[in-house]
């Protein structure tokens, strides 16, 4: 029996079928989000369905998740991604007690008993600081991909002191900081150090280990590590951490059917 | 007619108003139908509210949006008006003693912008006098003030001060500024008795205790108080009025206990969030009729009553069980809780002194300052944690939501405070939200907070 998910989060959407019998991931696929946010998660959907080599008769169950979830009426539920991504974590590292979730426009940390039930959360408010806006920010601003910015920040020797209160505030004081001179690879590497510090502002004093790294932030390098430093505990990215959300939703499908 | 209990659109209480009538309905002069408010005064924001579809709710909400045309009336009368500020129901006790006062709660204007979708313009007033939306949204009072158009302005009006709200002493002061006099009167922060340096020990309403000096450093404030109201009145205040006073108000107090006990408890949520809400506000300020409101509630009651004795509700049986904390901007909010499957099963608005019984063994003067000083605001937000996790014992909640206010500085850090005693005590999830005066569009934020909050208590249900 085949399940689906899909998380419709605020920059991309992910969807994920698997396959319960087997007990694996049978396609997985992501694109970016747009203003037809259904029509982009339905083409997204079909993609897989044509990549795994069947219909969407075939398919038991689809659980939504993420900030557009209400939107993919093609789903038969929808569920917050506070739980699917505590259900994606449970499936790939039971043993971990602190989940930290880095998306597009929104980052959490989700308290996780021993047996992977959500216990608390917390989520940034209405500022983007300490999510990937930030990052796509400074991305813009020093001319590099995304994707670079990890390789960048490696380099630096001395972070540049960024605020952590404001993601408006924070590019004015990386214009300030590029006109004085200072390397793009601390202002990286600042930027990177103050996102982990929203984070960690956010987590308070609770973050019991192993703590695991998901959301799409987490493929960029150095970010763990910077969570690490600032958490002072060890942080393991998970694996394919985007998918975390649409894999969790996927089992809730299964779970729930 | 379907007496069954629901929750109900606008539009939906028109056809429901008309099934009322036909059965016979009876309204005070006050009554009509709520689309009314809209059309005729402007209250866009109910267009997007969902309601309880008892009469008594009806009764209620007509109730609260006419209070602007009781004070009407009563400057007509020549009745002298108290504004009584950042009071939560210490100065209206004493002014509703005398038979020619009546007081009101200028701070409620702090719901106007909200009520009527922001087309009132206080706030774009209050902007243009420096207090900006960095402040607390009680600045849409000074809108109010220079419009005239929500009050009349009152005969006397006095301010709470001290370790209260900063936001609200700096509106205040500001508004002192535009040419409102006003009579501040000062609480100290509430402090534990310092029994190694032989303090006396005074209990306060709501188990809490403060030492005899602070008692009498409030009773001696509220002394100037009762000595301006008696000079507006052009008459004695005294302790026996006083006391019938206290006793009035004790006997409102006494009713929405029972409607609390009876709306938090009961297996089946007899009366929504929404109503309970403005219920437990009208003990603050009886909505310029005291005894008015002590009768609409005394319906309200009943109503709860019924539907707990049928096991009848508006809401789903497995709701999730919420203890609310602190009152919201937007009205909507409560209405969104529910949406998402929860219930309200308990609340700390900051007046849970306006709520319990003001002592009456002791001197009227005595009580009030006892009551004025176990203000949840003017002590430590351990005290407020400690009641909070008592209450949510008493009520069973599940879970927790401590809404915070836009630019309330009292809500800086005790959310922190709450969340860690709740967990640490009870191990309860508790979840902050941030509701603007018009929350729609942070609306998906505050549902997808609610909703995983749901989702939790839920997935600890199963065995």
């Amino acid at each position: 029996m085949i399940f689906g998910g899909i998380d419709a989060g605020s920059r991309a959407i992910k969807a994920v079928l698997w396959d319960l019998k087997r007990g694996e991931v049978l396609a997985s696929g992501v694109c970016d989000q747009g203003v037809r946010q259904e029509a982009l998660a339905h083409d997204l959907f079909q993609k897989l369905l044509d990549d795994a080599g069947i219909g969407a008769d075939d398919v038991e169950r689809t659980v939504a998740t993420g900030y557009g979830r209400n939107l993919i009426g093609f789903a038969d539920a929808t569920i917050t991604e506070i739980t699917c991504h505590a259900r994606g974590v449970r499936h790939l590292a039971p043993e971990a007690r602190t989940v930290i979730d880095i998306g597009g426009q929104d980052s959490k940390v989700i308290r996780l008993s021993a047996k992977g039930m959500v216990q608390d959360f917390a989520m940034n408010d209405r500022c983007a600081a300490g999510t990937g806006r930030f990052l796509e920010v400074v991305s813009a601003r020093l001319g590099v991909e995304a994707g670079e910015l990890g390789d960048l920040a490696s380099r630096s020797i001395s972070p540049a002191p960024i605020s952590s209160m404001c993601v408006v505030f924070a590019e004015t004081e990386i214009v300030g900081l590029l006109a004085s001179g200072a390397p793009p690879e601390d202002i990286v590497a600042g930027v990177q150090h103050s996102i982990a510090q929203r984070v960690a502002g956010m987590a308070g004093r609770n973050v019991e280990e192993p703590v695991l790294f998901t959301g799409g932030v987490a493929l960029v390098s150095g970010m763990a590590a910077a969570l690490e430093a600032v958490f002072k505990k060890p942080v393991r990215v998970a694996a394919n951490p985007q998918f975390t959300g649409a894999l969790g939703a996927a089992l809730l499908a299964a779970s729930h059917s | 007619m379907k007496d069954s209990p629901a929750r109900i659109t606008l539009e939906e209480w028109d056809a429901r108003y008309a099934e009322l009538r036909v059965a016979g309905l009876r309204e005070p002069w006050y009554g009509g139908p709520l689309r009314r408010h809209v059309d005729e005064g402007g209250d866009y924001r109910l267009l997007r509210l969902r309601y309880d579809n008892s009469a008594a709710a009806l009764r209620l909400w007509n109730f609260l949006l006419t209070e602007e045309d009781r004070l009407k009336e009563a400057r007509r009368q020549g009745k002298k008006l108290v504004g009584a500020m950042k009071d939560l129901g210490t100065v209206p006790v004493m002014a509703y003693s005398l038979a020619n006062v009546t007081a009101f709660y200028p701070d409620g204007a702090w719901w106007i912008p909200c009520v009527m979708e922001l087309s009132s313009r206080d706030l774009e007033i209050a902007d243009s006098l420096g207090i900006d939306e960095s402040f607390c949204p009680v600045r849409a009072m000074l809108g109010a003030f220079l419009t005239e158009a929500h009050f009349p302005i009152p005969d006397l009006l006095t301010c709470n001060v001290g370790a209260t709200c900063d936001d609200f002493s700096a509106i205040a002061q500001r508004l002192n500024g535009l040419g409102f006099p006003i009579l501040w009167w000062e609480t100290p922060h509430r402090r534990q008795p310092d029994s190694a340096a032989g303090e006396e020990s005074v209990p306060l309403p709501g188990g809490l205790i403060a030492p005899r000096e602070q008692v009498d450093f409030v009773r001696s404030e509220l002394e100037r108080v009762r000595g301006a109201i008696e000079e507006v009145a052009g008459g004695r205040l005294d302790d026996a009025a006083l006391r019938d006073g206290i006793r009035v108000a004790n006997r409102m107090r006494r009713v929405l206990a029972e409607l609390r006990q009876l709306a938090y408890s009961a297996p089946v949520c007899p009366i929504p969030a929404l109503e309970m809400l403005i219920a437990e506000m009208l003990a603050l300020h009886f909505c310029s009729d005291r005894e008015e409101a002590i009768r609409v509630l005394e319906e309200l009651l009943e109503e709860a009553r019924r539907r707990v004795g049928e096991g009848v509700g508006p809401l789903r049986k497995d709701a999730v069980r919420v203890f609310w904390v602190n009152p919201v901007a937007d009205l909507r909010a409560m209405n969104i809780l529910e949406d998402c499957g929860g219930r309200v099963c308990g609340t700390e608005y900051l007046f849970s002194h306006a709520l319990d019984p003001i002592p009456e063994d002791v001197a009227p003067m005595e009580a009030l300052a006892r009551t004025a000083l176990a203000d949840p605001m003017v002590g430590p937000c351990s005290d407020r944690a400690d009641r909070i996790c008592r209450d949510i014992q008493l009520f069973g909640a599940e879970a927790v939501l401590v809404s915070r206010i836009p630019g309330a500085s009292h809500c800086a850090v005790e959310g922190a405070v709450i969340h860690e005693t709740v967990r640490k005590r009870l191990g309860l999830p508790v979840q902050e939200i941030e509701v603007p005066p018009l929350c729609d569009a942070v609306a998906p934020t505050i549902r997808t907070r609610i909703e995983a909050l749901i989702e939790i208590v839920k997935g600890r249900r199963k065995p």
